[in-house]
């Protein structure tokens, strides 16, 4: 099964009394093997291990000064290639070795047992992300620099969600600016929420309005921050503010948030003939939820303004005329029923 | 006198005051937290509801009660005065003006005449008719946001949120006129503190009935009714006569 096993074997003998490795010169010694780009190790499952460690990526990534072999391959002692391999899989290299990031990285390691990955590998799927799938292993540099970067390495097993956010507004900008989210900024890194079940739906008015309702970088684009407050300060927004944390179990329907209308990775602007709240596609978006919805149906949604003589006549005098009547009325009465005890004062 | 009590209220008459209580009471609790969602109250009675969707329907329900007592109650109203039992009292007069200037010259020190009310006062009568007009603003801008693909079928879109619009400040109006007014009337005016049970027992004393209604009361006794400005009865607070 070795196949370079010859001048290993030759390493060992020389030098067979190594409980350890020497901590001076750790990387020399291990290298002295893995330095050649042809060793590799097969597998019962018929893949190849490779065995190599480039010298170069390794010194180059952000634990090139900082770690020795051993302090991941912390159960490696010099003699370790006379044994039996213990891995069928090159997935069970990877499992074996995840978790040794969570010695140094606890925070991060802690918050992916509360996500999504760690929960269906949990239940059995063996291709769910580790740290070393996203990270890499010897080659790990600092993650989004740049940030396309994170993306890129989502879309590595995520590709037909990252060819549909690829073309939209957000990823179309994203190789030129960073102003525009990447999967993490709205899925988050470590604790990815499960996106099936509607939760992190019901969270979208906060992550969008992260960046929507900030002034200066809606500023940039023309774009209202007006958005979140008249969401919510319609019918759908109300709804998902008592619905939040809920998930869409047992048919339960969930108020429509900001993807629902919007869309989720295929986003456009709001005046792309191809968005879906985009004045003529808006009754089809409509009839999603509201099925049988009429051609004047969409007109029910103020589209993000607020009531105004132009925007909304009929809502706007509604709204103006309570503003007068309900201090007048109660304002009237308050005042009568003070004079009316102000007379029984008197007569006393 | 002859009689302590005056029957004041039919059963029919205080079963929906009862309805109407409890229907406004619950509407009140369901639908006010929706219009002030983002506070804590709002979430705590939601939540003590079972949630907004639960909190919807209870809604509803009492919402198309509402409806249907208003119907029933114009209905009854109709039957009774086609059968010319009795003419419908509450039709707003030239008398309850001139009640309600008096009424607010009294209150101003201006006079100590007081206005003799019948049936029912002026400030009755407006109770009412707000309670009527309410209430066919609630129930139909409530129909338009319970069914509003249906509405939007043959009506303008935008009619929805002006439906939203006025349902909730409409809401919110009749939740203030009737915590401030009522309450006031009803409870903590110092004639009838702590509460005025008439509404519930159906029956009023003969005493109220001189003070609060004494031209009434006069109808009922078989005496001259006069014009009702006679300004000789009992002011707010002042010693009774007692009948």
């Amino acid at each position: 099964m070795m196949r370079s096993s010859v001048p290993l074997l030759l390493v060992l003998l020389a030098a067979p009394a190594w409980a350890g490795i020497p901590a001076d010169d750790e990387e020399g010694d291990c290298l002295g093997c893995h330095s050649d780009p042809d060793q590799s190790v097969d597998l019962p499952s018929g893949e190849r291990l490779p065995l190599y460690v480039d010298r170069e990526v390794f010194a180059k990534s952000v634990h090139g000064e900082a770690l020795r072999c051993t302090e991941c391959h912390s159960d490696k002692t010099g003699d370790h290639a006379t044994g039996e391999v213990p891995f069928k899989t090159r997935r069970d290299v990877t499992r074996a070795y995840y978790e040794q990031c969570k010695g140094c990285h606890f925070a991060n390691y802690t918050k992916t047992l509360d996500g999504v990955h760690f929960a269906v590998m949990a239940k059995g799927n063996e291709k769910a992300a580790l740290c070393v799938d996203c990270h890499g292993a010897h080659d790990i540099s600092r993650p989004g620099q740049p940030r396309t970067r994170i993306s890129r390495m989502c879309s590595r097993c995520h590709s037909a969600e990252a060819d549909v956010y690829g073309k939209s507004v957000h990823g179309r900008a994203a190789e030129n600016t960073s102003d525009v989210p990447v999967c993490t900024d709205c899925h988050r890194a470590h604790d990815i929420a499960d996106p099936r079940d509607g939760a992190l739906a019901m969270r979208t008015p906060e992550i969008c309005g992260r960046c929507h309702t900030d002034e200066k970088l809606m500023g940039r684009y023309g774009l209202s921050t007006n958005v979140v407050d008249s969401y919510l300060a319609d019918f759908h927004g109300m709804s998902a503010s008592f619905q939040k944390g809920l998930r869409r179990e047992g048919g339960r329907r969930l108020a429509a948030v900001c993807t629902d209308c919007h869309g989720v990775h295929d986003i456009q602007k709001a005046d792309d003939p191809n968005s879906s709240v985009m004045a003529s596609n808006l009754q089809r978006t409509c009839q999603k939820c509201h099925p049988g919805a009429s051609e004047t149906f969409p007109k029910a949604w103020l589209s993000h303004y607020e009531p105004s003589a132009e925007k909304a006549p009929l809502v706007w005098m509604v709204k103006l005329f309570y503003m007068v009547f309900i201090p007048f009325m109660v304002g009237g009465l308050t005042l009568q029923i003070a004079l009316h005890l102000w007379r029984v004062v008197v007569n006393r | 006198m002859s009689n302590a009590y005056v029957v004041r209220f039919s059963l029919s008459q205080r079963v929906e005051h009862f309805v109407t209580m409890v229907v406004f009471t619950l509407l009140c609790l369901t639908g006010l937290p929706q219009k002030f969602f983002d506070t804590g109250w709002a979430a705590g009675l939601v939540s003590f509801f079972g949630g907004i969707d639960s909190t919807r329907w209870i809604h509803r329900v009492c919402g198309i009660v509402l409806a249907l007592s208003t119907v029933v109650h114009f209905a009854n109203g109709i039957h009774t005065m086609l059968s010319k039992k009795v003419g419908f009292t509450m039709v707003p007069t030239r008398k309850d003006f001139e009640d309600a200037i008096l009424q607010l010259r009294y209150y101003l020190g201006m006079t100590d005449k007081h206005p003799q009310y019948d049936r029912y006062d002026y400030k009755q009568k407006f109770e009412y008719w707000g309670l009527v007009a309410g209430n066919i603003i609630m129930v139909a801008t409530g129909f338009i946001l319970f069914f509003p693909t249906e509405t939007a079928a043959f009506l303008p879109g935008q009619v929805i949120p002006a439906a939203k619009m006025a349902h909730s400040n409409e809401g919110l109006m009749a939740f203030l006129v009737i915590t401030i007014w009522h309450i006031f009337n009803a409870h903590l005016n110092p004639d009838v503190f702590p509460f005025d049970g008439s509404m519930f027992t159906g029956k009023i004393s003969r005493e109220r009935m001189q003070h609060e209604h004494p031209l009434e009361l006069a109808r009922i006794e078989g005496r001259p009714v006069g014009d009702g400005h006679g300004g000789t009865g009992p002011g707010h607070g002042s010693e009774r006569d007692v009948g």
